[in-house]
């Protein structure tokens, strides 16, 4: 099972080399590391392999890199501020055609490569912004939605009996409420709360200023996204309780879960280190699979005004507000709406991946059309 | 004798992501009618793979790469199983060579009753003219299988039925046909003592009555000695020694099977220590080279590391594959 | 060995509720007023059929599960009533080691962690780590190369080895041992029996040896115990119990065995056992194994036979040597 075995490609050799990295670095946190966990390693490098072999996998990758690259970068890359106003300075700037030069008052030459909305702001620059809005909305959600419902699984599942009723029929609640339907309505009613508490701390203020890299003008605006947030929360944990609670009761019946048991290890030792390790496979490959969904979840409320207003920049207000000017100004709407697709594009695909990979059988299919067919005797 | 199955030469492979795995390579032998034949190994031996290679059940990623296997059907012509048309032998599989597998839960489907499942064999083969037919006569087979009540349990479902009476139904299902031969693969493996005693005693009397041979795999040795009439021992995918079933368990000559026997303590017989073989079954993708068994060989030469051992005939009917009993 | 008993059982029962739609349908008696002791050294071995309740005596003495009713005795202490440190104590003198290698082990653990992890959990000083795992592995056969490896890199056999590893570092008194070789290949089967036969001789463990294969139990245990449908019908020393069954049932189930010799077999009168196990739910009243039994009288099929003893040492639960006085 060496890596020799394999017909490397150049994009075997990169993620070799990436890996290689990163252990020598883990190494250099923790010496004697790598060492250690050679084999863990190797595992890795089959997995990439794996990933690797699978066009739609690594189209998904790339994609979601690229995502994650603007979402952090965008901001920063952006040629314009998204409050800058072209409007003011050359009036007959809004809605100016993808590619369009426009001349202000001053003489300077603007570009818009993706044209521009209503107010003459830059769309390219919007949606550089916007991958902000979205990947800093998505990671939240998950981030704190997810391991609430994974405990939440974990305990139901492990404990069983009393508990897990109770645990369940909750969760049944939540999922009986449609979740679009459901966030609409948190969407609706959370924003006047979260005001009240983002005035009188204005650290959390600042906080949220930087992470969604906004102006401390839009200080009183940021109550809106922040409820999005809020609301995905609410109907994303149940989901992940469901999921964790199913697995955990397959894997509670391991015989290696008994032996914890006999040698008197705790419940919480138990769960954390001996059946959580075990089932977080199907559970990654949900939380990329709902990357995708959150994002197209959250360009839905906001199109629907429920998230971000302008001038904070969004993928779905920027389709709602274009919506307005369609179809002269298509731009608005099939740009932006792209964006949208193809980020969540992007997560599905990595997510169907992964989970080929993950599962050992399907990624020994994969690992074995990877091999060199070699001379039978 | 007169041969009913004549295995020559018959390879194996499985493509496998780590490697080419090669279960089966060159195994050759000769089942005559009318016996019970015993192809007995270890788990990952290749015995199971051997036996439903006999009718091409080998499915992907295995491939059989070469080999024949002549079958001898009743009126004396000789066919190769292994080059006949998929529709043709399929007229052969579950007809005139049928199976039984170790698992009777997975075997039955659990939509169908057993009644249905014994009948859908004859229904298939076309050996009733209806349903109806096959329904009364599933309730024969059941009889016949000794099954309490067949009347009634024509229609229960699989979960209805023991583990027991679920190998019976099997059983029957595979006897509904009369098969000329009977693949049994570790048909008691799963099942109790008690109960195991029971269906070998039911294969054996079956045979009897349709004068049908029978192929036996397991790993039990017990087993073995209790019902086969001719044994075949099985080492990493390769026959290491052939004989009737006194010359194997009362002089057995390849030190795999001398091993193997000493392996497996005899109750009525005041065990002082059991001898261990030691190491492990090697690794099938990349066997050790010569005679597969030589890594954990107590006698190993010079020659077993480098060149195969050939099959020899120590005495009459026995034959080993051993460098000790080859002049070279 | 020495006459003192280390585990005693006291009509231990288990009684696993059957549910129905609303209400409890009845229950499976997995395990029914069960008693017997094990001395101290000895192995005890325990036989039966799949589902005639070993296993579950197994777990309930280390209570893994919670039993019924009765009471298990470790050292003399009650085991139902440990608590806090005591609990931890027993936690790591008694040990199991359980059937299937493959599920045993936990498939995200190096070998390093598996053996280490109880061992920190119970603040066993040993001095370095790596040593000291490498010390338990040597004595189990294996080595220093197999410190950083996970459970799937390695055969059964290995896989059992490395569990009996764990369980030695806690260094116990009292090893269940359930089926430990059921899964394993044949030639593997008696590397894992010596072993443990070894192990036994140098540290002086008890065994509580379950498995359904006589042949084995036969090989390991100085005394064996025969279990039909949740109940004790036989105990007797080891040699006594192949040369002289006594309980019809042990009688069949030794006539059943199959015996590696083609001239025994072909010689040896055919006894059979007719039908099936009846289901553990309803067991059939007086003595279980009466609808099956050769020798089924009247009162075999009212009232219940005691586990009584028939001769030093030598127990059994049948109407035939009771003396029909009940």
């Amino acid at each position: 099972m060496s890596g020799e075995e394999y017909q490397k490609s150049v994009l075997d050799r990169v993620s070799d080399l990436f890996i290689e990295l990163l252990a020598k670095l883990i190494d250099r946190v923790r010496p004697g590391w790598y060492e250690r966990n050679r084999s863990k390693v190797s595992e890795w490098k089959l997995m990439a392999y794996a990933l690797n072999r699978s066009p739609p996998g690594v189209i998904g990758l790339i994609l979601v890199l690229a995502f994650i690259f603007v979402g952090i970068f965008g901001p920063i890359i952006a040629p314009f501020s998204y409050r800058y106003f072209a409007i003011y300075d050359a009036p007959g700037s809004d809605l100016a055609q993808p590619g369009t030069v426009v001349v202000t008052k001053d003489n300077r030459t603007l570009y818009f490569p993706l044209g521009t909305d209503h107010f003459g702001r830059d769309l390219l620059s919007l949606l550089l912004q916007g991958a902000r809005t979205s990947l800093v909305i998505s990671i939240i959600t998950i981030a704190l939605g997810v391991p609430f419902g994974i405990i939440l699984g974990l305990v139901a599942g492990y404990y069983g009996g009393k508990v897990d009723e109770l645990i369940m029929r909750i969760t049944d609640i939540f999922l009986a409420f449609p979740a679009l339907i459901l966030a609409i309505a948190f969407a609706a009613v959370l924003p006047e709360r979260i005001h009240e508490v983002l005035q009188s701390n204005a650290w959390l203020r600042d906080f949220f200023l930087w992470l969604f890299a906004l102006d401390q003008k839009d200080a009183g605006i940021l109550s809106r996204p922040l409820a999005v947030i809020l609301a995905l929360i609410i109907v994303w944990w149940p989901g992940y309780a469901r999921i964790v609670r199913g697995s955990t009761l397959s894997a509670r019946e391991n015989l290696y879960v008994e032996a914890a048991r006999a040698v008197g290890l705790s419940n919480r030792t138990i769960m954390f280190k001996h059946i959580l390790p075990n089932i977080i496979g199907p559970v990654l490959v949900y939380i990329t699979l709902d990357f995708g969904g959150i994002v197209l979840m959250e360009a839905g409320l906001s199109f629907l005004g429920l998230g971000a207003v302008p001038p904070i920049a969004d993928w779905g207000r920027i389709v709602y507000d274009g919506s307005q000017y369609f179809p002269r100004a298509w731009w608005l709407i099939f740009i932006p709406g792209l964006v949208v697709i193809l980020s969540a594009l992007g997560w599905n695909l990595l997510g169907d991946a992964l989970r080929d990979i993950l599962d050992p059988k399907t990624r020994r299919s994969i690992e074995f059309k990877l091999k060199k067919r070699r001379r039978e005797e | 004798m007169k041969p009913i199955l004549e295995i020559k030469d018959l390879h194996v492979h499985f493509y496998t992501y780590a490697g080419v795995v090669k279960a089966i390579a060159g195994v050759s032998f000769t089942v005559y009618e009318g016996e019970t034949f015993a192809l007995v190994g270890e788990t990952g031996c290749g015995k199971s793979v051997t036996s439903r290679a006999i009718t091409r059940l080998i499915e992907s990623p295995g491939r059989i790469v070469k080999g024949s296997v002549i079958y001898h059907t009743k009126d004396g012509r000789k066919i190769d199983l292994l080059k006949l048309p998929e529709a043709e032998l399929r007229a052969i599989r579950g007809k005139e060579i049928a199976y039984i597998f170790q698992d009777p839960t997975a075997a039955l489907d659990p939509l169908y009753t057993s009644g249905y499942q014994v009948a859908e064999a004859m229904v298939v083969h076309r050996t009733v003219r209806s349903w109806k037919d096959g329904i009364k006569r599933a309730i024969e087979i059941l009889r016949s299988v000794l099954i309490p009540d067949p009347e009634k349990r024509v229609k229960a479902y699989p979960h209805e039925l023991s583990g027991g009476m679920k190998q019976r139904v099997v059983i029957g299902t595979s006897l509904s046909n009369r098969p000329r031969v009977l693949i049994a693969d570790e048909p008691t493996t799963a099942l109790d003592v008690t109960i195991q005693a029971q269906i070998l005693k039911l294969i054996e009397s079956l045979k009897r009555r349709h004068n049908a041979t029978v192929m036996l795999i397991t790993h039990n040795m017990g087993v073995v000695a209790e019902i086969a009439d001719r044994v075949a021992v099985m080492y990493a995918g390769k026959i290491v020694e052939i004989g009737n079933v006194f010359q194997i368990f009362k002089n057995p000559q390849h030190p795999y099977t001398k091993g193997l026997l000493k392996a497996v303590p005899n109750p009525l017989i005041k065990v002082e220590k059991l001898e261990s073989i030691p190491g492990t079954v090697p690794n099938l993708i990349n066997p050790p080279p010569g005679c597969r068994f030589h890594p954990r060989c107590p006698f190993v030469m010079d020659v077993c590391r480098v060149e195969e051992p050939p099959m020899v005939e120590v005495e009459p009917g026995h034959q080993v594959a051993c460098w000790l009993y080859t002049k070279r | 060995m020495t006459q003192q008993p280390i585990i005693k059982v006291q009509n231990l029962k288990k009684y696993f509720p059957v549910k129905g739609i609303f209400f409890t349908k009845g229950y499976v008696k997995a395990v029914d007023d069960v008693s017997f002791e094990i001395m101290r050294g000895e192995t005890f071995g325990l036989v039966g059929e799949s589902g005639c309740g070993k296993t579950t005596v197994a777990r309930t003495i280390l209570r893994l599960i919670k039993a019924t009713s009765g009471r298990v005795f470790f050292e003399g202490k009650d085991v139902f009533k440990l608590k806090g440190d005591e609990l931890l104590w027993f936690r790591r003198k008694a040990q199991i080691m359980f059937q299937d290698p493959y599920s045993s082990l936990n498939p995200r653990m190096t070998v390093f962690e598996i053996i280490m992890e109880p061992v920190r959990f119970h603040k066993i000083e040993v001095g370095d780590p790596e040593d000291f795992v490498v010390g338990l592995l040597e004595t189990v056969g294996m080595n220093r190369d197999h410190l950083y490896r996970f459970p799937h890199e390695f055969s059964g056999g290995q896989r059992q080895r490395i569990a009996l590893a764990r369980i030695l570092a806690m260094k116990p008194e009292f090893i269940v041992l359930d089926e430990p070789t059921s899964a394993l290949d044949v030639s593997v089967h008696a590397q894992i029996l010596n072993m443990l036969r070894d192990l036994q001789r140098e540290r002086g463990f008890t065994y509580l040896f379950i498995s359904h294969d006589l042949a084995v139990v036969k090989y390991m245990s100085h005394r064996i115990a025969v279990m039909y449908l949740g109940k004790i019908v036989e105990i007797a020393p080891s040699d006594k119990l192949f040369e002289e069954p006594l309980h019809p049932y042990t009688q069949a189930l030794l006539a059943a065995l199959p015996i590696p010799d083609p001239e025994y077999t072909r010689k040896k009168p055919k006894i059979e056992i007719r039908g099936e196990p009846p289901s553990p739910i309803n067991p059939p009243p007086g003595c279980r194994f009466h609808p099956r039994c050769p020798h089924a009288m009247k009162i075999c099929k009212e009232k219940e036979p005691p586990l009584t003893q028939v001769e030093p040492g030598r127990f059994v639960a049948c109407w035939l040597y009771t003396g029909r006085k009940g």
